[in-house]
Parts: C-alpha cells; sequence; structure tokens
C-alpha cells in the first residue's frame, strides 16, 4: 500500500525544481489521485464484502461439510487473519499481478476473467457502435426538426428503448427473431458444432474467427452478437439520442448560428461543421460513460442469452461471498472509468480550442 | 428483478410463443447429445472435492464406483468396477474383485493399487466427500492399513465394525468416491505446497483421468462442458460419441433452444416452462422423485420451539394436500417422514404422510403448549424457485391461528451461513440425503453426537436445531448395526414414527427432478442417484 504512494508522492516534489518540463506535475497529481481513488474503492468494496453475511467457505466446501473440512479451507483462505492483515495481503498480491482463486470457479481470477471479459468488450462494442451509429444521427435530427413527427417518434422509440427491462426485450428477442424467424442465433456465443474449432487469441470470438479465416465460425458468433448487442445498443442509442438532442438544442439557439445562416451557409453545414462541432466535448464524456456502463457487464442480459460474462461473474462471486474475484472486478470497473475519464479529458483538451 | 415477477414475466411472453411454428428444424449433432444446464456451481472435477449436484451428475458418468445402484431398484446393488464382492464370517473384512478388463482412457490397464490410492486421497485430502470413509470408522491415520490391494484385482477393506453389507456398500461403495482415478499421472502430477502434498487435486480439478464410459475434454467455466467416450470403457461402451452440456442459466432460454432442437436435454426448467412443454408432441417431460428434501426447521434453543408441542402444531399447519396440486407440480411430493420415499426402510407413502391442513388441532396443540394467542417468530427463506411460495403458503396458514411468521428472503450462501450457525428461529432448508437407506437421513436429522455449541457439528441439522435426543442416538445406532434386514428396516419405520412426534424438523416434501428430453432422444435413464449419460441415444 505504501509503495504506490510514495510513487505517486515524489514527482510533485521532484516538480519544483524548474529542471522538469511543465506537464510533469500535473500528470503525477493525476496518477497520484488515481492510484488513491483504486485503492480507496478496493478497500470500500473489500471491507462491505467481508461484513456480507455470506460464508465464501461453504462455496467450496459444500452445505453438508464437517467442522475438521470447514476449518481446514477457512484457514487455506486466511480468514482466521484480522480483516487488515487479509486487505494487506490482498494487495501484495495484487500489486504483483496475482488475484489468487475464484473461489466459486476454482480458477485463478485472472485466467476467469481473461474469458469473461473479452466476451463482454466484444457485446459491449457492439452495442456501443449500434448506440453511436444510430443514436447520434438521429439525435440531431430530432434536434433539427424539432417537435415535428421525426422528432416525436424519436422519442417515443427511445424512451421505450430506455424503459423497456432488457430482460423482457431480451426474451421477446429470442422468441421472435430466434425461435420464430430463425434469423439469429439462439442463447450461448456459438453453436454447439462451432465450440472450440477457434483457439481463443483475443477472446472476441468475431475477431478471432475473422484471424485465422474461420468465415463460418464468424457468421455463427456474429449471429449469436446481434440480437443481445442490439438490445443492450438500444438502451444506450436511447440514452445516447437524448442527449445528443439537448445538446444540439442548446447550440442551435446560439447567435453564432444564426450569424453563420445569414452568412448564407447551407443548413446541413451548418448543423455539422458548426453545432455538431461544439457538441462533440460534451458528447464524447456521454459516450464513454455509456461504454463504461456495457463494459461493467449486463446480467440480465447475459443471463437471458447465456452469455459467459463479466457481469455475471461479478454477480455470482458476490452471491458466493468470493471476494478475491469481486475485488478483481471491482479494480477492473474502477480502472475502466478512471481510464475512459481520461481519455474524455484528453480529447476535451484537443477539441476545445480554449483549453489550448 | 425478483425472480417470481422475471419468472411470472417468462411466462407470461412464453404463453404468447406457444403457438410458434418453428422454421426449419435446427438439430443437434447426430453422435452427440446436447444438455442444457445451470453450471454456475460446478467448481471441480476431482471426485475427492465434489460436493455439488451438477458435478456429481456428470462424474459418475466419467468416474464408475466400485459397485453401482441398480438402475431400476436403486436400493440393490449391481457391479460397477467391482465384479464381485464377498463378506468375511465376522462381517469385518469386505473383499472386492475388480473386473479384469478395466483401462484408463490413456490405455493404461486400472488396478487395485490405483483404485487404493483414488480412496486414500479421498480421506488425505479432507474434503466433504471424505465424510463418506470416515463416518463408517476409516481415519486419514489409519487409511493405508484399513484399504489395501491384495493383488491387482483384489482390493481388502478392513472395518472397525461388522456393518450390514447391503448398508455399506449402498453408503460408501457406491458413492462416487470410490472412483478409479490414474494413479500413475496423479503420483507425477502431484506437489507438495506448504508442506502439504496436494494428491494432484490441482491436475485432477480439471482432468479426472478415471475408469468410465466418459472423459472430460473441455471445460469452459460457466459456459460448456465436454465429454467424449473412452473407447476403451471395459462393459457395453457408451452410445453417443460426445456429451455436450452447455451453461443456459435462464429456464425460459432452455425452453426455446429445447422448441427449436437446438438442444437435445433440459435440465433446468421451471413449472411454467415444463407445463408449456408437457403440451410440446417433440418433447417428453419426465420428473423422478429424489432423495431429498424440502423442509421447516426449528430452532430448539429457542423458549417457544423448544416445546415438541408447538412443532408438532405446525405439522398441522402445512396444507400438504393443497400444496401438492399447485406449487408442487413438477417440483416435489408431500412427504412428512423424514426417510424420502424409494431409499430402504422408508415408511409406505401413507404412514409416511399422516398430517393434512388441521388448523383446529393446531391451535389446541398451541393452547396446551401454553400460546394460545400465538406468537411472532423470524421465518427465513431462500429465494429460489419455489422457496417463497412454500413460505408464503406456511405463513399465510400460521397466520389464521395467531402465529405471526415474519418472513425474511436471502441467497442460498446466506441461508446456509444462517442455518451451520444456529442463527435462526424457523428456517425453510432443503438437504439431499447421500444414499438410498434410511440410515442417510436418520445419521444426520435425527442423530446429535454432541449438542453442545462449541462442538459445531453443522453438517448435522440435528446440531443446527441444537435437538438431542439420547434415545434416537441408540435407536438409530442399533438399526446401523442390525444384520438381519426385516429387522433393520421395523427399527427404521420406529425411529421415523417418533420423529413425526418429537422432531426437530417438518419435512414438507420430498424433491422432484423434472427435465424435457426431446422426442429423438431414446434411453435416457435417471435414477435419483444417477443420469446416466452412456444409454441414450438418436
Amino acid at each position: 500500500m505504501a509503495e504506490p504512494k510514495a510513487a505517486a508522492g515524489k514527482p510533485p516534489a521532484a516538480a519544483s525544481s524548474s529542471a522538469l518540463p511543465r506537464w510533469v506535475r500535473p500528470l503525477a497529481r493525476q496518477v497520484a489521485s488515481v492510484v488513491v481513488t483504486l485503492l480507496g474503492l478496493m478497500a470500500l468494496a473489500f471491507f462491505i464484502g467481508r461484513m456480507l453475511p455470506l460464508d465464501p467457505v461453504i462455496a467450496i466446501v459444500g452445505e453438508q461439510a464437517e467442522k475438521e473440512t470447514y476449518d481446514m479451507v477457512y484457514r487455506q483462505l486466511g480468514l482466521d487473519k484480522p480483516l487488515w492483515q487479509q486487505f494487506l495481503f490482498f494487495i501484495r498480491d495484487m500489486l504483483s499481478g496475482d488475484f489468487g482463486n475464484a473461489l466459486f470457479t476454482g480458477n485463478r481470477v485472472a485466467d476467469d476473467l481473461k474469458r469473461v471479459f473479452p466476451a463482454t468488450i466484444e457485446l459491449a462494442t457492439f452495442a456501443i457502435m449500434i448506440g453511436v451509429g444510430i443514436g447520434v444521427p438521429v439525435g440531431v435530427l430530432a434536434a433539427v426538426y424539432r417537435d415535428s413527427p421525426l422528432d416525436h417518434s424519436a422519442r417515443f422509440i427511445g424512451l421505450l428503448g430506455y424503459s423497456s427491462p432488457t430482460f423482457w426485450l431480451g426474451l421477446m428477442g429470442l422468441i421472435v427473431f430466434y425461435a420464430w424467424l430463425g434469423w439469429v442465433g439462439g442463447p450461448g456465443r456459438l453453436d454447439v458444432i462451432y465450440i472450440d474449432m477457434v483457439e481463443p487469441v483475443t477472446g472476441m470470438l468475431t475477431i478471432d474467427a475473422l484471424m485465422v479465416g474461420e468465415y463460418d465460425v464468424f457468421w455463427d458468433a456474429l449471429s449469436h452478437l446481434i440480437l443481445p448487442g442490439t438490445i443492450l445498443g438500444y438502451s444506450s442509442m436511447a440514452y445516447i439520442s437524448r442527449m445528443t438532442r439537448s445538446f444540439m438544442l442548446e447550440q442551435l439557439s446560439q447567435e453564432y448560428i444564426t450569424a453563420a445562416r445569414v452568412k448564407g451557409q447551407s443548413k446541413w453545414r451548418v448543423v455539422w461543421r458548426h453545432a455538431f462541432r461544439n457538441i462533440l466535448v460534451q458528447l464524447i464524456t456521454v459516450i464513454a460513460l455509456a461504454y463504461a456502463f456495457l463494459l461493467e457487464g449486463a446480467v440480465l442480459t447475459e443471463t437471458v442469452f447465456a452469455w459467459p460474462g463479466f457481469g455475471r461473474y461479478l454477480t455470482s462471486g458476490i452471491l458466493a461471498g468470493d471476494m478475491n474475484a469481486v475485488l478483481a472486478c471491482v479494480l477492473i470497473i474502477g480502472v475502466i472509468f478512471v481510464a475512459l475519464n481520461l481519455l474524455s479529458d484528453l480529447l476535451y483538451r484537443m477539441l476545445d480550442p480554449r483549453t489550448k | 428483478m425478483l425472480p417470481t415477477v422475471r419468472a411470472a414475466l417468462a411466462a407470461t411472453l412464453l404463453a404468447g410463443a406457444a403457438a410458434i411454428s418453428p422454421q426449419a428444424q435446427a438439430a443437434t449433432p447426430r453422435d452427440a447429445l446436447v444438455m442444457a444446464w445451470n453450471l454456475d456451481a460446478l467448481i471441480t472435477f476431482d471426485p475427492a472435492q465434489i460436493a455439488e449436484v451438477n458435478g456429481n451428475d456428470i462424474i459418475r458418468n466419467v468416474c464408475e464406483p466400485l459397485v453401482n445402484y441398480d438402475l431400476r431398484d436403486v436400493s440393490r446393488m449391481a457391479p460397477g468396477t467391482a465384479e464381485s464382492w464377498s463378506v468375511s464370517e465376522d462381517g469385518m473384512t469386505l473383499t472386492f474383485k475388480l473386473n479384469a478388463n478395466l483401462k484408463f482412457p490413456n490405455g493404461r490397464t486400472a488396478t487395485a493399487h490405483d483404485a487404493v490410492w483414488s480412496m486414500h486421497r479421498v480421506v488425505a485430502l479432507g474434503y466433504g466427500n471424505s465424510a463418506n470413509f470416515t463416518q463408517w470408522g476409516f481415519t486419514r491415520d489409519k487409511i493405508e492399513q484399513q484399504i489395501t490391494a491384495a493383488d491387482d484385482r483384489t482390493i481388502v477393506v478392513k472395518m472397525d465394525r461388522p456393518y450390514p453389507v447391503q448398508l455399506i456398500l449402498s453408503a460408501m461403495f457406491a458413492s462416487g468416491s470410490t472412483g478409479i482415478l490414474d494413479s500413475e499421472i496423479g503420483k507425477r502430477e502431484a506437489k507438495t505446497v506448504d508442506g502439504r502434498y496436494d494428491w494432484a487435486n490441482p491436475f485432477f480439478k480439471t482432468n479426472p483421468v478415471c475408469v468410465g464410459h466418459y472423459r472430460v475434454t473441455r471445460w469452459n467455466t460457466n459456459e460448456v462442458v465436454i465429454l467424449e467416450r473412452n473407447d476403451n470403457y471395459h462393459g457395453e461402451k457408451a452410445k453417443l460419441r460426445r456429451i455436450i452440456i452447455r451453461h443456459v442459466p435462464e429456464s425460459a432460454a432452455q425452453r426455446l433452444l429445447l422448441e427449436k432442437g437446438d438442444i437435445d436435454v433440459a435440465r433446468l426448467l421451471n413449472t411454467d416452462d415444463l407445463r408449456a412443454l408437457s403440451r410440446n408432441p417433440n418433447v417428453s417431460v419426465t420428473t423422478t422423485t429424489m432423495h431429498g428434501y424440502s423442509y421447516l426447521a426449528f430452532n430448539a434453543q429457542d423458549p417457544i420451539f423448544s416445546n415438541p408441542k408447538v412443532r408438532q402444531a405446525f405439522r398441522w399447519m402445512i396444507d400438504y394436500q393443497g400444496l401438492g396440486s399447485t406449487v408442487l407440480e413438477y417440483q416435489g411430493t408431500p412427504r412428512a417422514s423424514l426417510v424420502p420415499l424409494g431409499a430402504f426402510g422408508a415408511l409406505d407413502e401413507k404412514e409416511g404422510q399422516p398430517f393434512k391442513l388441521d388448523l383446529e388441532r393446531a391451535k389446541a396443540l398451541l393452547a396446551e403448549a401454553g400460546f394460545p394467542n400465538g406468537f411472532t417468530k423470524k421465518f427465513i427463506h431462500s429465494a429460489n424457485n419455489i422457496s417463497p411460495q412454500v413460505a408464503q403458503h406456511v405463513q399465510a396458514n400460521a397466520a389464521k391461528i395467531g402465529v405471526r411468521l415474519e418472513l425474511e428472503q436471502m441467497a442460498d450462501a446466506q441461508l446456509f451461513t444462517r442455518a451451520r450457525a444456529r442463527e435462526f428461529e424457523v428456517l425453510l432448508i432443503g438437504w439431499g440425503a447421500g444414499y438410498p437407506d434410511a440410515d442417510s437421513m436418520i445419521s444426520r436429522h435425527a442423530v446429535n453426537p454432541d449438542n453442545r455449541p462449541e462442538a459445531r457439528l453443522a453438517q448435522y441439522p440435528s446440531w443446527r436445531s441444537s435437538w438431542q435426543d439420547a434415545k434416537i442416538n441408540e435407536m438409530a445406532d442399533a438399526a446401523r448395526m442390525e444384520r438381519d434386514p426385516a429387522k433393520r428396516i421395523a427399527m427404521y419405520h420406529e425411529i421415523q414414527k417418533y420423529m413425526m412426534e418429537n422432531g426437530p424438523m417438518a419435512y414438507i416434501f420430498q424433491t422432484v427432478r423434472p427435465i424435457a428430453v426431446r422426442k429423438e432422444i431414446k434411453g435416457f435413464m435417471m435414477t435419483p442417484f444417477d443420469v446416466d449419460y452412456a444409454t441414450a441415444s438418436k
């Protein structure tokens, strides 16, 4: 615990000497705040987790186990040590890249994450592509044609997507497009005949299949991805389009827009080149957040679609009282949010001339 | 979302889907059986360690025990890897003769030395399954003298007491813990970690190299398990080459996959989906009555529940018949005796279920116990499956005679923790018997060797309920040692009747395992203790 703090503490002190470039100090502050945030997050998750009335030993030994077995595993897990010591051990192991074993799967947490996280990235990325690809243009059009039938129907469809439970949409989608029409694959990531035909490299089946030219596997993986991806994409599309619309409305009412129009520029040029450009910064933050939420995993969607992803992994970990798995997941979620935050900060600096 | 709400939602939705006429039927591969299941709890394939239903189901097809239950009658014994067995005159020595053609999937001949090594490791590792041995007097210190190999095909077992052969075979030698692992591989892969010999547990966890119909070739956690046929199997070989078990945690999704023909067998279905599937001409729905229970446990530490009359009153508050015809459809068979129907020594259907809803009688019993106006108690139960419905049912009846039960619903892991720590007043929980003999339930639910809190005998539900009865302890031990089957049965009957009067539990129903199989699958055999994948064909 002491190590990263010390490392983070050094640069600001050194930065006071004029030999270092100007960017060192803010960067060091940034890094220090990230480390402290993540540590705080882990500590919080750890202590809340340990206070839950769930016994991780039972997940391993079974509910009917005897005292001797129970005690043996209890000691193996280090649960006989004081809480703070358990936490320190955890942080120490974590710093050397070891998250320990997940009790409820029996595997190393790192191996589990290598498996479940790509499944979620694949799904989340597909979903965000739909969310952005449809949500942004729809939002812009809704703002330009404010109060027109187009705006109203966009609002209606958006609200529907935002407020329908994904579980319900998922089942509906399966009934119609899988069972009834047969257009898409059913629950799971692949049909059984394709399981194990492609060695995992990235863990994202569509990409792995393309890399080795297994097009049948690619199409099958895609047909399983489309439905859950679209359903998740639908709800983030709803959010993105609503936000785009309100950002655009704000810009379109500004005087510079009127000025540009008066100068004789075409309507669409004004919309895209002037107004849209100015909302990019805000929009990127919205998209980054939407993507982060998708990467956290969508438990219900993953359940309905038997998608072995991050959300279900985390939920199962919590229900089994498995702190190794839960803490690793919390760390990943923390890192995702911090990273996307930094990224949108960076883009903000690049795109907003005032920050230059 | 609450599971019940979710289930209701799914049911409404799928009701509409019943009319669907599927397009071109998908089909599973001809030489494979595809099952859908919830594999959440599966954490190991090491037969010494497996402690949950799914793992047991699979491992029995991968690791054959020394003896098998008879598929038609689980209280009888059939050969497994041992082709015959005999017992000495004094009943203290059991000798097994192994089948001469036993082979591991890698082609190596399996011998009595492998078998003995595999059993030693179960006891030495000390996971929950070691109780299969330790409760019959085998200990970690002496196991290497107690179970030995006389030659390549002969196993000699020295017992501490002359148990009835039928009982010891059923309880110990038919358990998955007697599967034969390849000891050559095991010794090579074993390591000593922190001064502890691991008996290759990390290796066998994912690669149980064992004598059985199938071998595990793939296990992607929470995604899929694939078994391949062992072509070196000593008996009739499995009909299908591959068994594919897919993790599909949602009942509605399993149903769609089954209707569409993308899976052959669905093993985790809720009542609504089962009801709908039973009308589907391409699917057959069957049920197996398991040797497991859902029951109310009362904490006898509580001043009110320490009174047997109060516990008795609860048995008259359960509408066994009403539950049986509604909530328990495809889920359970009402039964009040602690020995499940189908087990050796069980009371028959009628004698084992003498109760019915009789609130007058319950009220009178409460008055006799000194609580004419009832009382208020906390009632904890699982959020899973039909537990909430059963709990609400009990709550509603109890309320009619002034007993106010405050329900608290929780995750299974939490419920087990509370039960094992004696932290409850009344709870609804489940239990599965380990073998089809009255001894299995009685030795855990009626017997309590040491009621002190510090004994921490949480593997005994009787201890969890802080209930001990010296008379029952004696009766159960006498029955366990009785070598005349007729006498043993009579003794078990007496214990069951006594427990229905005095015990700390009110058994509600024996669990039922429903399963939906596509019609083109033939010979899929199920018993309460085995699901035989090898006999299935297309």
